[in-house]
């Protein structure tokens, strides 16, 4: 056998030049080279826009907003990636420089050191993926907690309402761009590639440059609360026009989308490549697990929605920055076709936000039900069913927008029909149930949670997707309620509920079952209780983003708050379960579950290349029941079925 | 059993707190017949669905160390079809149902009356037929009223909630909308589209009146109408002819009060007391800086208070008042005030008594 070192030297003699000689602590990637070529970066982008100012003549030549803009947006943003070395054997490849042989030098994660730097395992970045995404998911709670504060009692208290107004923006937006997709797409991450039999993504280093874009996305967002004149405040849905004239903290935020939306395509397209070449043999689609079924149809949605929102971004902000009128009424420009363009992603983005959640309560139903899917073509066929539908509804966010009336009513045709598919799933999973042998563990506690709160979440959609109710109720709280009971009652929940089921699998340890059934109670409740009053006082009459409201919500909305409260230390709970049980919870085993998809059937943490062999799939994923059923063989190393 | 039990409670929930407000439009008396055609199904498929997750739990659950298996029920041709169909059927019959109110909600029949409504952050503006321009909103009562609507910076939505209807006011175009008033009372109009700080508190008074006491207040308004205009008319011609820089000052006493006056009235219409105090025009709003002290920040500024004033409404940005942050203002006062009433608006802010 050739040891690794005898590979380099063939592969040096084979190139002709020789191995890529050891760097010095500042030139070698990381967070000491970041640190210098970060604010370089920053200089040349500074320059840039000083030159052009000079040169064209324009005062002042040190215009900070540009300055800001270009090179704290764009350049900077840039040089913190190449001095972490996201971009260093690309540069090395195109440079025709020696690249490190091994092309997997940065796989696996041997200390906790390790999770900080730039590394190509599907692993490691799913794990990245999560944490980063938590650490997001209780800055945006946080700032909840804030307005939830201010809104306990009618009147003014603790905030102006700009401030306000840039909480309830940020908070939203935390929540969208840098927790919820990205979350499902760590937990894809992880999963999926071991779910089909694949050593890796398709393409890992571009696994990890969509990763470290996110921090720069959320940084970006946070870092608006510095800016003149505060965060902004235009909401999550920033319209035209009132986005072009707001002050400069909107710019963070039609920057921050731009990251974001870069990481989320580059993400589907990984998907998209290693789903369909890298299934292991014998995997048909048909015989695909539904978690990889949701994310082939969340990719294609991304893939294809993404770039709108993008657009519409750079409109807006060329509007301000650059005096465009695209969304101005003036000089021709349509104040109409930023929503459109907007609601074209944002739609959809409302499926990519729930279709992965579908994917893993579908895994969990079936695993703690100890039975097969019921109806997994059905299944499988509804996911295509929305992501079809799914780009035909956009304009139902616009019932009262002054579009063309005759829009009105196909568009909610479709919006109708697509509770078709919503439903079939619903159903599919409660017979799946129906005669069962039912473990109540954690997962299935957030899948079960996760089913009433969405046929909730639902079932307000039909309210809204019905013309004349949505008339009264749009940009109300009832709005404010719908969108909670679908993105927290549904996307959260199944976030939880896939967190709880890997966990084991990505660490190697049991959480704490205790801890976990007590954070499931009491967010369940505390969701409830927050936002279900909100369907009530949103019909009556209180509009959504307002810091002052009318009297009469003052008891109703002091409840919500305090409920809130609640919910948020209903987090803490489950932080602490997670970091304890991965430090030192009892070891898990390779199968807890007794699970038959592929992830399951290997070692827990699985090893660094995931299988030792490719394995042989010659099954569906959920033959439970079905005697000496397989679904696939795994040869060599990997471990055998726990189960007997 | 426990699908009755579920039902029951959802239905409660339901019927007993009283979800919508009551109606006061016949447009809102269609939308809650929808809304109830759209609770009735909505509760029998909550109830099925919760019915039937906690009788599985109930029926199903098993022990943690029992490892068999449930049956391998792949599916059921017959049972997928239907939960296809009925849904479709469902969600069909919703649409059929909103379809026909939504035609209904949108005719506003062959005598309506006609109001113009003028938006801008953070005050609302009506105007009714022979240019009567009102701040509150009059409606009479069993007759539609139809709103043409128009925006003068960034979108804003006019709902009243107890008369259901709601439509965005954009820049740019015109939309329409048309509430039939079914009770008299006082309401409030509020504006439900993000349209920056003062958002929050861009509201204005509604009343609906029997059609005589209507027509009453018309011809009330009509008459206040021309003889403002007039008024108004008289203060600009007496700026004017006073002419110069120095217009204010030396145009007498007589064309102050007169600006003052129009500047009182414009003072409430363009919304300045959304975000501003100032005890002269009674109100205590904080997001920007407390108009009492416009003479002493203008010393600050080292301008004179005329200039100093006029200057902060046209280009706000000029000078910042210490603890207040730039670019919060509209820039657009410059654009929507007429002359005569940004004049009139800097003599009332400088404390030229409006009498």
């Amino acid at each position: 056998m050739t040891s690794t070192l005898d590979q380099h030297s063939q592969q040096d003699l084979q190139h002709g030049h020789p191995a890529p000689r050891r760097r010095g602590i500042f030139m070698r990637p990381g967070y000491l080279r970041a640190l210098w070529v970060t604010p370089l970066f920053f200089l040349i982008g500074m320059y840039i826009v000083v030159a052009i100012r000079a040169l064209a003549g324009w005062d002042p030549v040190y215009d900070w907003e540009y300055i800001v803009l270009i090179a704290g947006m764009v350049t900077a943003p840039i040089g913190f990636l190449l001095g972490i070395g996201a971009f260093d054997y690309w540069l090395y490849w195109i440079s025709g420089r020696p690249t490190l042989v091994d092309d997997h030098a940065n796989h696996g994660a041997y200390s906790w050191k390790d999770y900080f730097k730039v590394n190509t395992d599907h692993k490691v970045i799913g794990i990245q993926y999560l944490v980063t995404t938590f650490f997001f998911f209780t800055v945006g709670g946080f700032l909840a907690m804030l307005f939830r504060a201010e809104l306990a009692q009618p009147g003014m208290q603790f905030f102006d309402t700009q401030t306000f107004n840039g909480l309830v923006s940020a908070h939203a937006t935390l929540m969208i761009f840098v927790f919820i997709i990205p979350a499902f797409a760590g937990l894809a991450n992880f999963a999926l590639p071991l779910m089909i039999g694949a050593p890796d993504m398709a393409f890992p280093r571009l696994n990890a440059l969509s990763f470290w874009m996110l921090p720069v996305a959320g940084t970006l967002f946070l870092a608006s609360f510095l800016a003149p004149g505060g965060a902004f405040a235009t909401g999550w849905t920033s319209y035209a026009p009132l986005a072009s004239e707001q002050p400069f903290g909107q710019v963070f935020f039609n920057m921050g989308v731009q990251w974001a939306g870069a990481s989320s395509i580059a993400t589907a397209l990984n998907f998209l490549v290693t789903i369909i070449t890298m299934r292991a043999p014998g995997m048909t689609f048909w015989r695909m697990p539904l978690l990889v079924w949701a994310n082939f149809t969340t990719s294609l949605l991304v893939v294809i929605a993404t770039p709108f929102i993008a657009g519409s971004q750079f409109f807006v902000m060329f509007d301000r920055v650059m005096h465009t009128s695209f969304f101005t009424p003036d000089n021709g420009g349509y104040v109409l076709g930023y929503q459109h363009i907007f609601w074209f992603y944002s739609h959809p983005a409302v499926y990519i936000m729930v279709l992965p959640g579908f994917g893993i309560i579908s895994e969990i139903i079936s695993v703690f039900s100890r039975k097969p899917i019921f109806g997994y073509r059905l299944m499988a066929v509804s996911l295509i069913g929305i992501l079809v539908l799914a780009f035909s509804v956009w304009a139902h966010h616009m019932f009262v927008a002054g579009m063309a009336d005759w829009l009105r009513i196909p568009m909610m045709i479709s919006t109708l029909l697509i509770a078709v598919p919503t439903g079939i799933k619903v159903f599919s999973w409660l017979a799946t149930l129906w005669e069962g042998k039912i473990h109540l563990n954690t997962p299935m506690l957030f899948a079960l949670g996760f089913i009433s709160t969405f046929v909730i979440g639902g079932l307000s959609g039909v309210y809204l997707a019905a013309v004349p109710i949505d008339i009264h109720a749009s940009d109300t709280y009832f709005i404010v309620a719908h969108i909670h009971y679908v993105l927290f009652g549904g996307s959260v929940f199944t976030i939880f509920a896939g967190l709880y089921y890997w966990f084991p699998k990505m660490t190697g340890r049991m959480y704490d079952e205790r801890l976990g059934k007590l954070h499931f109670w009491t967010t369940f409740v505390a969701f409830n209780v927050t936002f279900f009053p909100m369907h009530w006082v949103g019909l009556d009459g209180m509009p959504r983003r307002v810091a002052d409201y009318a009297g009469t919500y003052g008891a109703l909305n002091m409840v919500i708050s305090i409920a809130s409260f609640v919910l948020g230390a209903s987090v803490v709970v489950f932080a602490y379960n997670m970091i304890t049980s991965w430090a030192r919870g009892p070891i898990a085993g390779s199968n807890p579950w007794r699970a038959m998809t592929i992830e399951w059937q290997v070692s827990s943490p699985p090893p660094v290349f995931n299988f030792d062999e490719i394995p042989q799939v010659v099954g569906g994923p959920y033959e439970y029941g079905v005697p000496g059923a397989r679904h696939a063989v795994l040869k060599g190393g990997a471990l055998q079925e726990a189960h007997t | 059993m426990i699908a009755v039990v579920a039902a029951v409670i959802a239905s409660l929930v339901a019927v007993l707190i009283r979800w919508l407000p009551e109606s006061a439009s016949e447009e809102m008396d269609r939308i809650t017949f929808v809304y109830w055609f759209a609770t009735i199904i909505s509760i029998g498929i909550f109830a099925l669905v919760a019915a039937v997750i906690i009788e599985a739990v109930w029926a199903f659950r098993v022990q943690p160390d029992d490892d068999t298996d449930g049956p391998p029920i792949h599916g059921n041709t017959k049972l997928e079809i239907a939960w296809t169909i009925v849904p479709a059927i469902l969600v069909i019959s919703i649409g059929v149902v909103s379809a026909v109110v939504l035609s209904k909600n949108a005719n506003a029949g062959s005598d309506p009356l006609e109001v113009k409504v003028f938006a801008q952050q953070f005050a609302w503006k009506f105007e009714y037929p022979g240019k009567v321009q009102t701040e509150e909103l009059v409606m009479p009562l069993h007759r539609s009223v139809k709103f043409e609507m128009q925006s003068a910076d960034v979108i804003h939505s006019l709902w009243i909630p107890q008369m259901g209807q709601k439509q965005d006011v954009v820049p740019g175009i015109t939309t329409k909308i048309v509430i039939t008033p079914t009770r008299t009372g006082n309401f409030t109009l509020i504006c439900t589209e993000l349209c920056g700080l003062g958002h929050a508190t861009m509201r204005a008074p509604v009343r609906v009146l029997d059609q005589a006491a209507f027509k009453r207040w018309l011809d009330d308004q009509r008459a206040a109408g021309a003889g403002a205009a007039a008024g108004a008319g008289a203060a600009a011609g007496g700026g004017a002819a006073a002419g110069g820089a120095s217009g204010g000052q030396s145009g007498g006493g007589a064309a102050a009060a007169g600006d003052a006056a129009l500047g009182k009235t414009t003072f409430a219409s363009a919304g300045c007391g959304g975000c501003h105090t100032f005890k002269p025009a009674g109100t205590d709003a904080q997001v920007g800086p407390d108009l009492d002290n416009l003479v002493a920040d203008a010393k600050k500024a080292g301008e004179p208070a005329d200039q100093y004033i006029e200057q902060s409404i046209v280009d706000p940005g000029a000078v910042i008042v210490s603890g207040y942050q730039p670019g919060v203002m509209p820039t657009t006062f410059g654009k929507t005030l007429s002359p005569a009433e940004l004049s009139g608006l800097v003599a009332f802010l400088s404390g030229k008594e409006a009498n």
